[in-house]
């Protein structure tokens, strides 16, 4: 069964790239920092998870507790200390872009060459709930299912934090213009560093799920940062429902691609995917027309 | 200055220019290596902020076209003459950047920035994927007979380009219409800028010379594959020094290239494992601190144009519709703003657009000036239809507009704004003079402020001279008129008299109905995105059907 070979794998990897760019989506989409250190972010979180795994025998399930916390404290530090004042220094979005964009980049090289010091270049993984199970005649691990389980159960909490909550509606109205949420009251610079530390949490989610079943080294971080790039703009930046959808298709290309074409061509197709809805479409899949 | 200390300058620069050019003779390996550093850091550097410095489209793809030379050199570089490897890695680099620009320098910024940031990565896969499955072997061996010093010579002669090729462009028409285009893009392009064509043409310059300093260093390497090559730390490396030294100057990067190779070179000395913690601290400290680069520090600032070509508010002989508007309609995905709008505009008339706000007005006028393509109906501008048209090209034909939320180029100065608007101007018409122009609408004296520190109605006033230097038939004013005090309102009014009397034709959207009474002697009432009553500005606002638009209907 071809089909299903590839559609099941494929929702599985979609599932962990639509959480991880909802992540990014309040990063980028709330708190307006375009942050590139953010695959980092979770190889160092696939990092944690592997040594309380190897090092303490924890199940990365309970690693969670810990790493979701750690790394909210770590990413509203970053924000507070660093990232605020460049958004209270530049002139307008643009200029916070650019100068976002360049900080966490540094920051990249920071996080990443603390992880080769102490872990070295070369590939990790551990063995997780690794057992096979037959769904429709195609075969897959445990593990990866129960990353995908936890992935929905964040991401529908997540989404739903946002639309039930008076908060989580103050955050989606920073998402859509500051100026406006300002003059209704909103603490927007607050909230954005709370947006910025949820982003953070949510990635160490999916570092920590993604460590289950995909080997990493510390290099890898630039990989989950484009895909999560492109998934958030596919989807239209701030756009969750447009996250989800954007990070299955991809999942599925790409799963596509590596299976009938050649494993060493999936950025390409990565690549070719975004490339041909931002044609198409510039503000993404379900982006509003920007005026 | 005197001119014995001219004489010891002159001195000094040659006494420096063959220091440098004779290095190789007196430097041993290690001093010599670091010397083909720093040069071709310069060169990366140089050529980076040839683009991103004006437009501040940031790339993060200089590996791409570095690797890409680099991979060149060495597929050919054992088959072919050496002067045809250096052109074929030019040609590759420009290739990419050709097909890569032409795709993604239409997007806006950000998208720019993430693709450029993708792009070597995607660019080095696709090197690994044919060499593995078509070469079948990852590495190549490069074996050539250049020696170190024929490399740094090699290296020289291309920084003394990069800097010739910078300097050029920097004093030709192209060099400010990037600035332009960095300062705000869409009043660019409304000022008859290609900016599409001119950010894809030097992005492309920018890597043909990444991609020769890539051939040119190959040779070093003798052992070259997709890791080497492609090293995305290049990238990085040279963002930093481009914005240490300042992108915004021809040779800001040089500043920041010097003390960075020299602290690479110790830190990999010193510190190897924690190389790349200490690069990115580096980093985060000089955007944090130096926002605008060691050079920005000496104030030092861009070079400036100076005001010289004439300019004139063309008069032409009357003839038959100027403007003929037939049926035009803009929906946005099922709300129809604009819907069957028609009229014409004789020469010499000023025409007003009024009606309540969100009636389609400014719409209207943005399918005029090309900034909307209608989704039906024509626009033909003096027997050419409009329809279709990108930007730039309208303005170019002579239909210059000003923005209801005003747009002037805020880094460049109130000179350069101006400036800015006849870089591609067709006619040759010529008898006002960018100072006249300025003049005209009371910026004389602040000719060389930046345009952004300007108060709000000056820039208003910038905004017109800007539109007038494009040497137009026809200007759109979007509530130029708006937010004008009592004094100043007297003297806009009389100054768009002025306009017409010289023989311009004028479309003004305005609310200020004393305005429109004063000057306009016939104008279209729109409401809901449709024409609702036309005329005399005495009748049309006597109509019953505009004052319930504007005020509500009896039933209210």
């Amino acid at each position: 069964m071809l089909l299903v070979d590839i559609i099941l794998p494929g929702l599985v990897l979609g599932g962990m790239y639509a959480l991880i760019a909802l992540g990014l989506t309040l990063q980028y989409g709330v708190a307006r920092i375009m942050n590139l250190s953010y695959g980092e972010s979770l190889v160092a979180a696939a990092f944690g998870a592997f040594s309380l795994y190897s090092g303490l025998g924890l199940s990365p399930l309970a690693a969670l507790l810990l790493a979701v916390p750690v790394a909210m404290v770590l990413n509203w530090l970053l924000y507070r200390f660093l990232l605020e004042r460049l958004m209270r220094r530049g002139k307008d979005r643009g200029a916070q872009e650019i100068d976002s964009i360049l900080v966490t980049f540094g920051v990249l090289f920071v996080i990443q060459g603390a992880m080769l010091v102490v872990f070295g270049g070369q590939y990790y993984s551990y063995s997780y709930l690794s057992i096979p199970l037959t769904i429709f005649g195609s075969t897959l691990a445990v593990n990866r299912l129960v990353a995908l389980l936890f992935a929905a159960v964040v991401g529908f909490a997540v989404y739903l934090a946002l639309t039930r909550t008076r908060i989580g509606t103050a955050v989606r109205a920073i998402a859509v213009d500051a100026n406006a949420a300002r003059l209704v009251g909103i603490d927007v610079a607050d909230l954005s560093g709370l947006a910025f530390a949820f982003g953070g949490g949510l990635v160490a989610v999916g570092g920590v799920l993604v460590s289950m079943f995909l080997t990493f080294n510390a290099a890898m971080g630039v990989v989950f940062t484009m895909k999560a790039l492109v998934v958030v703009i596919m989807g239209g930046v701030g756009n969750v429902l447009g996250a989800l959808v954007a990070g299955l298709l991809l999942g599925v290309v790409e799963t596509a691609v590596a299976r009938l074409v050649d494993p060493g061509l999936t950025l390409a197709a990565t690549y070719a995917l975004f490339l041909g809805v931002l044609l198409i479409k510039p503000t993404g899949l379900f982006g509003r027309a920007a005026s | 200055m005197t001119g014995l200390m001219r004489a010891a300058l002159w001195c000094a620069a040659l006494g420096l220019a063959a220091a440098v050019v004779t290095y190789p003779l007196y430097a041993n390996g290690y001093y010599l290596a670091l010397g083909i550093s720093v040069l071709y850091f310069t060169i990366l550097a140089t050529a980076w902020a040839m683009f991103s410095g004006p437009t501040r489209y940031v790339s993060l793809a200089t590996v791409a076209f570095f690797g890409l030379g680099a991979y060149t050199a060495a597929v050919l570089g054992e088959t072919m003459p050496w002067p045809v490897v250096l052109l074929a890695a030019a040609a590759v680099g420009a290739l990419t950047a050709g097909i890569t620009g032409l795709s993604t320098l239409r997007l806006s910024g950000i998208y720019f920035v993430i693709f450029s940031f993708g792009l070597a990565e995607l660019i080095r896969q696709l090197v690994i994927w044919y060499e593995v499955n078509i070469h079948k072997s990852v590495g190549r061996y490069l074996f050539s007979a250049v020696t170190q010093d024929i490399l740094y010579w090699q290296l020289l002669g291309l920084t003394a380009i990069v800097f010739l090729v910078g300097w050029l462009l920097g004093r030709s028409r192209y060099g400010l219409a990037l600035r332009a285009i960095g300062a705000d893009e869409t009043a660019a392009s409304h000022s008859g800028i290609d900016a599409t064509r001119i950010k894809l043409g030097v992005f492309i310059l920018s890597a043909t010379f990444m991609a020769m300093t890539g051939a040119v260093m190959a040779p070093r390497w003798t052992y070259i594959d997709p890791a080497i090559a492609f090293n995305p730390t290049i990238s990085f490396q040279v963002v930093i020094m481009a914005l240490l030294g300042g992108a915004g100057s021809l040779f800001g990067p040089l500043l920041g290239v010097i003390p960075l190779v020299l602290l690479f070179e110790v830190l990999t000395a010193t510190l190897p494992n924690h190389f790349s913690i200490v690069l990115g601290i580096i980093f985060v400290v000089i955007v944090m601190v130096l926002p605008d680069g060691v050079i920005g520090l000496f104030g030092a600032g861009r070079w400036r144009v100076r005001a010289g070509k004439p300019a004139a508010v063309a008069v032409r002989p009357m003839e038959a519709p100027l403007l003929a508007v037939d049926g035009v309609s803009k929906s946005f995905s099922g709300l129809r703003a604009v819907e069957g709008v028609s009229f014409t505009v004789a020469p010499g008339e000023i025409i007003g657009i009024i009606g309540p706000n969100g009636s389609g007005k400014t719409t209207l006028l943005n399918t005029l000036s090309g900034a909307l393509r209608p989704s039906s109906g024509t626009i033909r501008f003096s027997g050419t239809v409009l329809n279709g048209l990108r930007a730039h090209q309208i303005a170019r034909l002579g239909l210059a507009r000003t923005f209801q939320l005003v747009r002037v180029m805020p880094d460049l100065t109130v000179a350069e704004n101006v400036a800015a608007a006849r870089l591609f101007s067709t006619s040759n018409g010529s008898e006002t003079t960018e100072r006249e122009l300025l003049d005209l609408v009371g910026l004389g004296t602040v000719q060389e402020s930046a345009a952004g520190e300007l108060t709000y109605i000056d820039q208003k006033r910038l905004e017109l001279a800007r539109a007038l230097a494009l040497q137009p038939r026809l200007v759109l004013l979007d509530e130029w008129l708006a937010g004008l005090n009592p004094s100043e309102l007297e003297t806009g009014i009389a100054l768009i008299a002025k306009l017409r009397d010289r023989g311009l034709t004028i479309i003004m959207v305005e609310h200020v109905m004393d305005a429109i009474r004063a000057l306009c002697g016939h104008c279209i009432v729109m409401n809901a995105g449709s024409v609702i009553a036309r005329g005399t500005p005495d009748d049309v606002l006597a109509d019953p059907k505009v004052v319930a638009a504007y005020l509500g209907g009896d039933d209210a």
